[in-house]
């Protein structure tokens, strides 16, 4: 028999963050949010209902009707979007669209209900494991993909057999967490979520600070479109990011860690709790680490697709059954994070880092970077490319050659026209801004920036109108509501790509669009409004004569 | 210009003091620095959403929101630049075209003009940003005390907060996201079906009249000008200070006054909207006594005062002087309430005395 109401929320009651996975058990079970099932989550946790019903509003997945949660919902991403995603979505009944959902590798995907199938057409949709890294490329040491391609990677025992867990055991049994932070300084690694923030300054900031329970959270939102590289590391080496998850407890002091998932990833869900639960039985997680007594406990928490959720600050107020605002700040996560005690938030590619640094050492690391950048990187490839997929490059590597020849160049006989950076948050790079090297340094001085590694290849026969014009309604229908510039900003560069509002004449538009690129990028509260004139700068930087045949409306 | 010393910040080009805990905004506003603000209200925590406050931050890479950015030692801030200037004007001109242009009457509510105001100052611009409108107006919500006209909906979110953090009520909150965003009550229903208490604070703090005061509003068509009273809420004992809005001898709207020391800003429902007993028909403006029919004749107050002495001197004599029991109403002030109790244990010799505020 299905667990009724009252037996869900008293579950719930004793659990760490119980707000998510008490709705997503309700919206499993009956197939959709009901009203009598919301009052009585607002009444068993104590939530206001206004506020309960709102927050369920702001997430793209919550159905709100009966058999919400079975309706399929398409990828209608960029990349999935110039494949036809538009048809799928008209073809199947009751589908919807949803943003970029993770897989720009593979054929368009289709979650329904719980599961995710992929597919060009109706009648070819199938259920697939996700793609594994494509084969090695070059001839550089990976670091995160080292071993991910090996067989049985995902068991406990499949991990365990390249020495697995060993990193944690030495660590717990012989190291102190100033020495394991000291070692992660030392190796150079930064925040691989996008924001390059230095790992070891963060988990140090965590350990010093007043209060606790520490805790840790692994950002597992991979919202980006055109990114898809947590999902690869999570679905195939899942051991290793919890290897780094209690890594970064056992540095900061932190007795439990979050690993929160995006909606969109259902499979990895239980790929992960699987996971944990072989490791507790194990006695590698749980109350008696490595028999040293240290206690780390990971919590699975799944997200119900925002965007916005993959901003720290934002995750933190949706993992506490907040309204998924961000926050202002200062005060920052690593004084003040979850339920305002020291937090250590970290992606998912950074922690899977940390186990293979401590095994071979921080020069090991260090030098995996060309010339004197530190370390590698996981760029997620994808769009007009002959082998799209995931690749660990050196840090450094130029972008044509990860572009010509690890991945197999333009198809078709076609040339390059653009690639996208950041996944969408970057903007364009295009003409001779493209012999840019994969790094910070040398894509922001074409005023764009790597971030978490999406890149998005289009070829010279793409509409760069219509490519931006898809980014920036993504922004738009992400847009938190929160910020006055991002909020009504994305808004109407949306609609002036669109053509359908703005001035006709073409120095009146831009400087209609330059204000609000201006006014966005300089005073927006969050990366998003930050970020997203990025799209409509470049576009005007690069392909001013679309603009102005747009703007003409031939 | 000096170098910082202790805890002072430099504030286009001076140096100021500040208090442990201000936030750049309330060091500007203490220099009377007229930051322009729209989702501020200082009753409330900052939120950081119209970004209109921003300051340039030496150091910083963007000019930060000065209302959630605390002033630290030694910060060097310009409040008023080319470049602030431009972005302020840029967010109203934004902020304008989401709405319909209409006129608000000042009756609205007491921060109902901060919209239009601002955007006289910065002479922005309507018709630049045009595009599709954001708010659903809710006409249809019977009430007869708030207007939900979310036609003027800026999503500041202040209505939210007050309703949260001044009232602890939680009657509305923020459904959707983006430009999507409406004020919502629980699942999208009345007013009257929610927690809401039509206390008005949502209306008092609108910066665009999107909610506003219907008791009021009747006299908008009414072309006197409004003129301010200041003074006590007649109704329980905590005497929350309000302005009487009258237009000519007609009393045409009350707002809670935000420098009151009992209340803050606060009003209940009663002390917000029920002001039409004033002008009401029915409403006693001389005292009555019952003539030997018991019925109710207009009297002097000298017939009046005799007719109660006599009838309380009556009930000692008969029944002692505990048989009576004197409630003074919440709504007499003090010395009228001192006076009365003066009367019942000196004049008539009994310590029954309360006030129907306690009681």
């Amino acid at each position: 028999m299905l667990p009724n109401n009252d037996e869900l929320i008293a579950q719930a009651k004793t659990e760490e963050a119980p707000l998510l996975p008490l709705l997503h058990k309700l919206h499993e079970r009956d197939g959709y949010l009901s009203e009598h099932a919301l009052r009585a989550v607002s009444k068993g946790l104590r939530i206001p209902i206004a506020d309960l019903f709102g927050t369920i509003t702001f997430y793209h997945h919550f159905a709100r009707e009966e058999g919400g949660f079975e309706a399929p919902r398409v990828c209608t991403g960029p990349i999935c979007s110039l494949r036809g995603a538009h048809d799928l979505v008209a073809g199947l009944e009751g589908a919807t669209g949803m943003p970029c959902s993770g897989r720009c590798d593979e054929p368009i995907p289709v979650i329904r209900g719980g599961q995710t199938l992929v597919g060009m057409s109706v009648d070819a949709l199938a259920v697939r494991e996700t793609p594994a890294p494509p084969a090695k490329q070059g001839d550089y040491e990976e670091c995160v993909f080292a071993h991910i391609r090996d067989a049985d990677r995902k068991t406990l025992d499949g991990y365990r057999l390249t020495g697995g867990y060993a990193a944690l055991e030495r660590a717990v049994t012989s190291m102190t967490p100033e020495a394991l932070i000291g070692l992660i300084d030392e190796s150079g690694l930064a925040g691989r979520g996008g924001a390059g923030f230095p790992t070891g300054r963060k988990w140090r900031a965590v350990a010093e600070a007043d209060g606790g329970p520490k805790t840790v959270v692994c950002n597992a939102d991979e919202g980006e479109p055109g990114c898809f590289k947590d999902r690869a590391l999570m679905d195939h080496d899942p051991h290793a990011v919890l290897e780094g998850m209690a890594l970064a407890c056992f540095a900061t002091g932190a007795p439990r860690a979050f690993l929160y998932l995006r909606y969109e990833y259902p499979e990895t869900e239980h790929l992960l709790s699987e996971a944990i639960a072989e490791a507790e039985a194990a006695g590698i997680l749980g109350d008696d680490v490595f028999g040293t007594g240290t206690e780390i406990r990971i919590y699975m928490r799944r997200g119900a697709g925002a965007y916005i959720c993959g901003e720290e600050t934002s995750l933190l107020n949706s993992l506490e059954g907040e309204h998924p605002f961000p926050r202002n700040r200062p005060p920052y996560p690593v004084t003040h994070g979850y339920e305002g005690t020291p937090t250590a938030v970290n992606n998912v590619e950074t922690l899977s880092s940390v186990p293979p640094i401590i095994v071979h050492g921080a020069e090991w690391y260090r030098n995996l970077g060309l010339g004197s950048h530190a370390g590698t990187k996981v760029i997620s490839l994808s769009g007009d490319v002959a082998r799209p997929g995931n690749y660990e490059v050196p840090i450094g590597l130029p972008l044509s050659t990860l572009i010509e020849e690890w991945a197999g160049g333009i198809p078709n006989g076609r040339t390059l026209k653009a690639v996208t950076m950041a996944g969408l948050s970057g903007g364009f790079l295009a003409g001779d801004d493209l012999d840019v090297t994969l790094d910070e340094p040398s894509i922001r001085s074409k005023g764009s920036f790597l971030g978490a590694g999406g890149v998005m290849v289009f070829d010279d026969s793409r509409d760069m109108i219509e490519i931006s014009h898809m980014a920036m309604e993504f922004f738009a229908e992400e847009s938190c509501g929160k910020c006055f510039p991002c909020r009504i900003g994305t808004q109407r560069l949306t609609e002036r790509l669109a053509g359908k509002s703005g001035p006709e004449d073409l120095e009146a538009w831009l400087d209609e669009v330059n204000d609000l690129n201006t006014t966005m990028k300089e005073t927006s509260a969050c990366g998003l409004g930050q970020a997203a004139p990025l799209i409509t700068e470049s576009l005007l930087k690069y392909f001013p004569d679309a603009v102005q045949t747009h703007v003409a409306g031939d | 210009m000096s170098e910082p010393t202790g805890r002072t910040i430099v504030l286009d080009g001076d140096e100021v003091a500040f208090e442990r805990g201000e936030t750049l905004f309330q060091v500007a506003e203490r220099h009377r620095k007229e930051i322009p603000t729209l989702c501020y209200d200082d009753r409330l925590e900052a939120f950081g959403g119209c970004r209109l406050c921003v300051v340039e931050l030496e150091g910083a890479r963007n000019p930060v929101a000065s209302c959630t950015t605390k002033a630290e030692p030694g910060m060097r801030v310009t409040t008023k630049s080319g470049k602030l200037e431009m972005h302020r004007r840029v967010l109203l001109e934004m902020v304008v075209s989401e709405n319909r242009e209409v006129v608000v009457d000042e009756l609205s509510g007491y921060a109902s003009q901060e919209m239009k105001t601002l955007v006289d100052r910065y002479d922005a611009q309507t018709g630049r940003f045009a595009g599709k409108q954001s708010g659903v107006s809710h006409p249809d919500d019977p009430n007869p005390f708030i207007l939900r006209d979310y036609d003027n909906c800026i999503s500041c979110y202040r209505c939210v907060r007050v309703c949260a953090e001044q009232e602890g009520d939680y009657a509305i909150s923020i459904m959707n996201r983006g430009f999507d965003t409406q004020i919502t009550t629980e699942f999208g229903g009345l007013l009257k079906d929610s927690s809401c208490t039509f206390c008005g604070q949502c209306v008092q703090t609108c910066p665009t009249g999107a909610l506003g005061d219907m008791k009021a509003l009747r006299f908008a068509e009414v072309e006197k000008p409004v003129e301010k009273t200041r003074s006590i809420c007649p109704y329980c004992g905590v005497g929350c200070a309000v302005d009487i809005m009258t237009k000519g001898d007609q009393v045409v709207g009350i707002q809670p006054a935000m420098d009151g020391p009992a209340n803050e800003g606060a009003l209940c429902v009663k002390g917000q909207f029920a002001f039409d007993f004033v002008h009401h028909p029915d409403r006693l403006k001389t005292p009555f006594v019952r003539d030997d029919h018991g019925q109710l004749v207009p009297a002097s107050w000298d017939e009046a005062l005799d007719k109660a002495a006599s009838g309380l001197l009556e009930a000692v004599n008969e029944h002692g002087r505990h048989s009576l029991y004197a409630v003074a109403s919440g709504r007499a002030p003090n010395e009228a309430g001192y006076t009365l109790q003066k009367l019942v244990r000196a004049g008539l010799g009994t310590s029954y005395i309360d006030n129907c505020s306690r009681a």
